[in-house]
């Protein structure tokens, strides 16, 4: 009865992303959620509910003090123009910056 | 109430700072950054408590905001399982019912956490260890009735666990057991989702799971973000504070927290997760609306009303019959004090007797008009309680200045003859509950406690707790800690990790001569840069709580309604709240402060009363005693209360008291405040007749005559207000609490001419005294506390010059000072009063005065010096002395074998030998070679048997058995030993040679030096000082024993502080080259101009010898290889040796 429907960050078939690392730019809702990225001159609507996902880091072990101690992640559906949708991570840097990470199809 | 979708959402789950180990922001911080992000409303919800709530609940009025209270609690069912833990939140606009049910909510988490029921949830939860606290569900159900509370269950709760585990079908039928035990509408689900990765805590999933549980069972859920810390870069502090909480370095925390999401997030990002979570599960569409509604609702509910509902700002006395009072507090108030008037002015004249009237009835009018004669009466009632239990008691403080206090006898202080007043402890224009302090007799602080939870009922007293913040080696160690650091190096630097506050660490740093190779090292290591910023974070944090030292708090029979109490280290209820909680709270706090001094006067009166059958009666010994004067004169001020330490000591010799207001004037000079000022200096100038006494005008006169014309005292300040403006005392000592505003200066300084100068005086005469007040700022000490330390210092004085063995007795016992003991005997040393070494058959528990067969005294060692002796041991020699044999001593004592030997080597069994010192390692092996089967005997001590009796070793001293122990140690080397005190010889003897070598001053001597001789000084360090100095830069005081008499005072100024480096905190044993300082007529102390190690001095003399030994040697057979072969003389050595010495130790400096 409390069956979650296969959510973005369900467990999947483990189909093998394409490593991207390309910073993008991403645009925010309203809500702060990201609607679109640009990415290789093309705009990707975000489809759905966005999930983002903070990551802890073990920052005792690197130099100086960081200001935050998780790194930040989105995972999302979006699709370019009218193509069949993939599944991105977008990684956002403590400066605000995007990156594409990855595509996973 | 509610604002705009979007723009406000309301935490209900929020830890504190004073959740400690855990929360990371104080309630200030969280209550600011809540309104600045558009919240009208802010829970916070400590662990296990209440801890940080008055502060979050002022905080929040500060800043405009709502305030809701609850507490997160773990709680367990009927046989004692553990439930998990819940978040209990107080309803509000309930006049106080909400508020009081989550008080005794917290109070029986804590009760019910000792004993039995402890240990039975501790072995159902399957830990070996006890529990924390918790509470039992069905107390919680009692307490939530009437609406009176919410619980929340979240993930940590038995539910919560469940859904984390995926058992959807348990978590059912827990949430079911839940329903039934708590009122309808008291069980609300709590959604928390910190985004973290999928399968872990924290992630969306079991947030979804959750929600989808309260649908199904039609309850409401609420969103929070179990927040421990305010903005996202203070998750780094809160994994410090996981690490301190786990005692674990952070590599090694299985379940660290699992990303830095538990902030208080605004509403943006709030509405933000919600979507997530309401998007990761299958919900209706408006699923997301309810659950944002639901908890603004909740919110809404348990906003509390500060007034109404917790009663801030309303004081709450016992109630009339508790204080032994039957009819009008008031009235009854009038009646003792006027008698009290009767029996203590009518020896001063009638004149007094009417003074003390005219103002008994001015301090009686704002009693009344404040409604305060409950309170003086309790404070009374106390005091009695306290005098009943014949034991010493002395009020301090502001109260002091009240006829009303001494008419009483809860102060003893004349307030009158002393120019003490009124105002400054209690007006209608002061806006906080009185303050009365009493010191009493520190060994008998807790059975006075006792006593008064007795004679009050322990649902009207609670001892205060007092918050403990992390300073610097607290910081550094547990930081260290964090970082998996090894305990060696975090020991090297959290020894010196003080004078300086951790969130400068980086600046001392770079500042401090002493830290410079500590800098260095920072410098090149990344891990203890790090250490040196996550010190600075954890700086100030709370840290635990612990009972306030002296704090009790009395109440009416709502006292439990009003404050949560958990149990003290000493079994006693204590309150969660602080001192700062207390004057909002409304709960009138009286401080019984244990005082050691008060403890070791009263046993030097019982040991003289004991030896002599006379009672003193220190309360009325004459305060105009020559003698004692002159002791104090004589600056030998070691052991007298106030005025021994160093600066004292040359304070009392710059001012040579004369009269007990001296002494009034002496300790209210050596206060920060005064000290800044230089004040000092100006006072004594104006004394010696250096400069004229300016009184600026005749009117001010009687005002300033006492001080030689300097403004020292806060009295002084308000009476000149008073005069200038006729403002009245009371506004006047508003005026004075606020001269240390600048801000507030222009408005104090138009009021002040405009009323002066329609008083009579000329502008030239308000510019200079204007000049005077707004200079004094909040400097300056009051008059009041000034001489109500001065009574004890005078009463140690008068002891110490007149029963100088019973005083040194009582402060050996009671160790009331700064001093080690060791400097104490020393002084007793001096002061001809023996301290005889520790005897079986004669040392008791505490320090006592033997007779001597030549008629003087001395003073026997007492058992608790023994080194690792227990006290039960201890206690069964003092029960059976005097001993026969040392079969008898071992038979009814049955000493370990670790104390039966460490008494045989220190002498205390010598009795058994005929005090024949020679025999004594003959007595150690014997006890040595013994060997016996561990014995249980009473108290569950382990005890060995010995053959006894000790054999007689006679005649052939050949076959005697020996301890090689003993050998080549001196009877100094085994008291410090097993004693760490040496009372035979001073510990500095074996030094005296080397110091007659080097020319060292002695510190005997160092009073006959005239002033600016250089001289070299040594001896252990016995104390060190930084007190406070004008121009901010810092001064070390060393006070330097080397056993010939007082301890030589040596003091570094900056310069030679650069010079010395660290050696000035951490060299113990030292030589010191400076120049002599006339302090007044009597005084001398040092200037340091470096310092070396002595035993490097030692070892560096040694060498030298060795060398010139052997070149004296080959010199020798030179000459006479010389003289036989040609008959010349040889050419013989000789040099100033000390000179020489010094000469090598400089090169070795500078090299």
């Amino acid at each position: 009865m409390f069956a979650a429907r296969p959510a973005l960050l369900a467990t999947r078939e483990p189909a093998l992303p394409h490593i991207i690392d390309a910073p993008v730019d991403v645009e925010l809702s309203a809500d702060g959620d990201p609607r679109a990225f640009i990415w290789n001159r093309f705009e990707h609507t975000v489809i759905g509910q966005p999930q983002a996902v903070f990551k802890r880091t073990r920052w005792w072990e690197d130099e100086g003090t960081p200001t935050r101690i998780d790194t930040e992640l989105w995972r999302l559906d979006a699709s370019r123009g009218g193509e069949e949708q993939h599944r991105y991570d977008l990684r956002r840097g403590a400066d605000g910056s995007w990156v594409l990470a990855l595509d996973w199809g | 109430m509610t604002s705009a979708p979007g723009m406000d959402f309301a935490h209900l789950h929020v830890a504190s700072a004073y959740s400690t180990h855990y929360g990371v922001t104080l309630p200030e911080a969280l209550a600011e950054q809540a309104a600045a992000q558009g919240a009208s409303f802010l829970a916070v919800t400590d662990r296990d408590g209440l801890y940080g709530a008055v502060k979050h609940v002022r905080a929040c009025a500060a800043a405009g905001i709502r305030p809701g209270l609850g507490a997160e609690l773990a709680v367990h069912d009927q046989e004692h399982r553990p439930l998990g833990r819940v978040v209990v939140l107080a309803h509000g606009n309930t006049t106080g019912r909400g508020y009081a049910a989550l008080c005794r909510a917290v109070s029986a988490a804590h009760d019910g956490g000792s004993g039995l029921l402890r240990e039975a949830r501790a072995s159902a939860a399957g830990h070996s260890t006890s529990a924390g606290p918790s509470i039992s569900r069905a107390r919680l159900a009692d307490l939530a009735g009437l609406s009176s509370l919410t619980v929340l269950l979240g993930p940590d709760s038995d539910v919560g666990l469940a859904i984390g585990r995926r058992d959807n079908t348990d978590a059912a039928a827990r949430l079911t057991h839940w329903q039934r035990a708590l009122p309808a509408d008291a069980v609300v689900l709590e959604i928390v989702c910190h985004l973290a990765e999928s399968g872990t805590v924290g992630s969306v999933t079991p947030a979804t799971r959750m929600l989808a549980l309260a649908e199904n069972a039609g309850l409401p859920a609420v969103l929070s973000n179990a927040v421990r810390y305010g903005t996202p870069e203070e998750a780094v502090t809160a994994d410090l504070a996981d690490a301190a909480r786990y005692l674990l370095p952070l590599a090694e925390i299985e379940t660290p927290q699992t990303n830095g999401q538990a902030w208080l997030k605004p509403a943006g990002a709030m509405r933000q997760v919600a979507r997530m979570v309401v998007d990761a599960g299958l919900h209706d569409a408006g699923a997301l609306e309810r659950l944002l509604r639901d908890t603004e609702q909740l919110a809404d509910r348990c906003a509390l009303d500060p007034i109404l509902d917790i009663g801030l700002g309303r004081p709450r006395m016992p109630e009339a019959r508790i204080i032994g009072v039957t009819g009008d507090p008031v009235t009854e108030l009038w009646r003792r004090a006027r008698s009290g008037i009767a029996d203590l002015y009518s020896a001063s004249g009638s004149r007094a007797v009417e003074a003390a009237h005219a103002q008994l009835a001015h301090e009686m009018k704002t009693v009344e008009h404040l409604g305060f004669a409950s309170y003086f009466l309790t404070v009374s009632r106390v005091a009695d309680i306290i005098r009943g239990m014949g034991i010493r008691i002395q009020a301090r403080g502001s109260g002091v200045g009240s006829v009303l206090n001494y008419a009483l006898r809860t102060s003893s202080v004349e307030p009158i003859a002393n120019g003490l007043l009124w105002e400054r402890f209690l007006s209608p224009e002061r806006q906080t509950l009185p303050d009365i302090d009493i010191d009493v007799e520190s060994a008998r602080r807790h059975d006075i406690y006792r006593e008064v939870f007795r004679a009050f009922g322990s649902d009207r007293v609670s001892l205060m707790s007092m918050t403990n913040a992390y300073r610097g080696r607290g910081a550094v160690r547990d930081a260290g800690l964090a970082l998996g650091l090894p305990d060696a190096q975090i020991n090297v630097i959290a020894k010196q990790m003080w004078r300086f506050n951790a969130r400068d660490f980086r600046r001392a740093l770079e500042e401090k001569p002493e830290l410079e190779a500590l800098a260095t090292e920072v410098r090149e290591s990344q891990q203890l840069d790090l250490l040196v910023d996550l010190t600075a974070r954890l700086d100030r944090l709370p840290r635990h709580i612990s009972v306030h030292p002296c704090g009790v708090i009395l109440s009416d029979a709502s006292l439990l309604d009003r404050t949560p109490v958990q149990a003290s280290g000493m079994g006693l209820p204590m309150s969660q709240y602080d001192k700062h909680d207390m004057d909002p709270m409304g709960l009138i706090k009286l401080d019984i402060l244990g005082v050691r001094m008060q403890s070791a006067m009263a046993h030097a009166v019982e040991e003289h009363h004991r030896l002599t059958g006379e009672s003193i009666d220190l309360d009325q010994v004459p305060l105009d005693d020559p003698k004692t004067f002159e002791l104090i004169r004589s600056t030998r001020t070691l052991g007298i209360f106030q005025i021994e330490s160093p600066g004292q000591m040359e304070l009392v010799g710059k001012l040579q008291p004369e009269v007990f207001n001296d002494l009034t004037v002496e300790i209210s000079l050596f206060r920060p405040g005064p000290m800044k000022n230089n004040m000092p200096l100006k006072y004594l100038q104006a004394r010696h007749g250096e400069v004229a006494p300016d009184y600026i005008h005749p009117r001010f006169e009687p005002i300033l005559r006492e001080t030689n014309g300097v403004v020292i005292f806060h009295e002084q300040v308000m009476r000149l207000f008073d005069e200038l403006t006729g403002c009245g005392l009371g506004k006047a000592d508003v005026f004075r609490r606020h001269l240390g505003k600048p801000e507030q200066l222009p408005q104090i300084e138009e009021y002040l001419r405009e009323r002066a100068l329609a008083r009579g005086f000329s502008v030239k005469v308000i510019d200079q005294i204007w000049t005077v007040l707004a200079g004094f700022g909040s400097f300056g000490f009051a008059k009041a506390h000034g001489a109500a330390f001065a009574l004890p210092t005078y009463q140690s004085a008068w002891l110490k010059t007149h029963h100088p063995a019973a005083f040194l007795a009582g402060l050996l016992t009671h160790d009331p000072g700064m001093w080690p003991k060791d400097l104490i005997v020393a002084e007793a040393r001096v002061l001809g009063v023996p301290v005889l070494p520790l005897d079986v058959q004669s040392s008791a528990l505490d320090y006592r005065v033997e007779d001597l067969a030549d008629g003087s005294q001395g003073i026997r060692l007492a058992l608790p010096e023994l080194v690792g002796s227990t006290e039960t041991e201890r206690a069964r020699i003092a029960r059976h002395q005097p001993f026969g044999s040392l079969q008898d001593f071992r038979d009814r004592v049955h000493p370990r074998r670790r104390t039966f030997e460490a008494l045989a080597r220190v002498g205390a069994l010598d009795t058994f030998i005929g005090y024949d010192r020679t025999r004594r390692h003959e007595l150690l092996a014997h006890i040595q070679s013994l060997r016996g089967t561990a014995v249980v005997i009473r108290a569950d001590q382990l005890a060995f048997e010995v053959e006894l009796p000790v054999p007689r070793y006679s005649g052939d001293r050949a076959g005697a058995i020996t301890s090689l122990e003993l050998r080549g140690r001196t009877q100094t080397d085994l008291e410090l030993l097993d004693l760490n005190l040496a009372v035979g010889t001073h510990q500095m003897t074996r030094f005296h040679a080397l110091f007659k070598e080097l020319g060292v001053t002695p510190a005997s001597e160092l009073g006959n030096l005239p002033g600016g001789t250089e001289v070299l000084l040594a001896g252990v360090r016995r104390a060190t000082n930084t007190p406070p100095m004008r121009g901010g830069r810092r001064v070390v005081f060393i006070s330097l024993d080397d056993g010939t008499g007082p301890v030589a005072n040596v003091v570094f100024f900056h310069d030679a502080q650069e010079r010395v480096g660290g050696q000035v905190f951490q060299t113990n044993y030292m030589l010191v080259r400076g120049r002599t300082r006339r302090s007044g007529a009597r005084g001398v102390s040092v200037t340091g101009e470096n310092l070396w190690n002595l035993f490097d001095v030692a070892r560096q003399v040694k060498e030298r010898h060795a060398v010139e030994r052997a070149a004296a040697e080959e010199a020798e057979s030179a000459a006479a290889y010389a003289a036989e072969l040609a008959a010349h003389s040889s050419v013989q050595r000789s040099s100033s040796r000390a000179g020489g010495a010094l000469h090598h130790l400089n090169a070795a400096q500078s090299a």
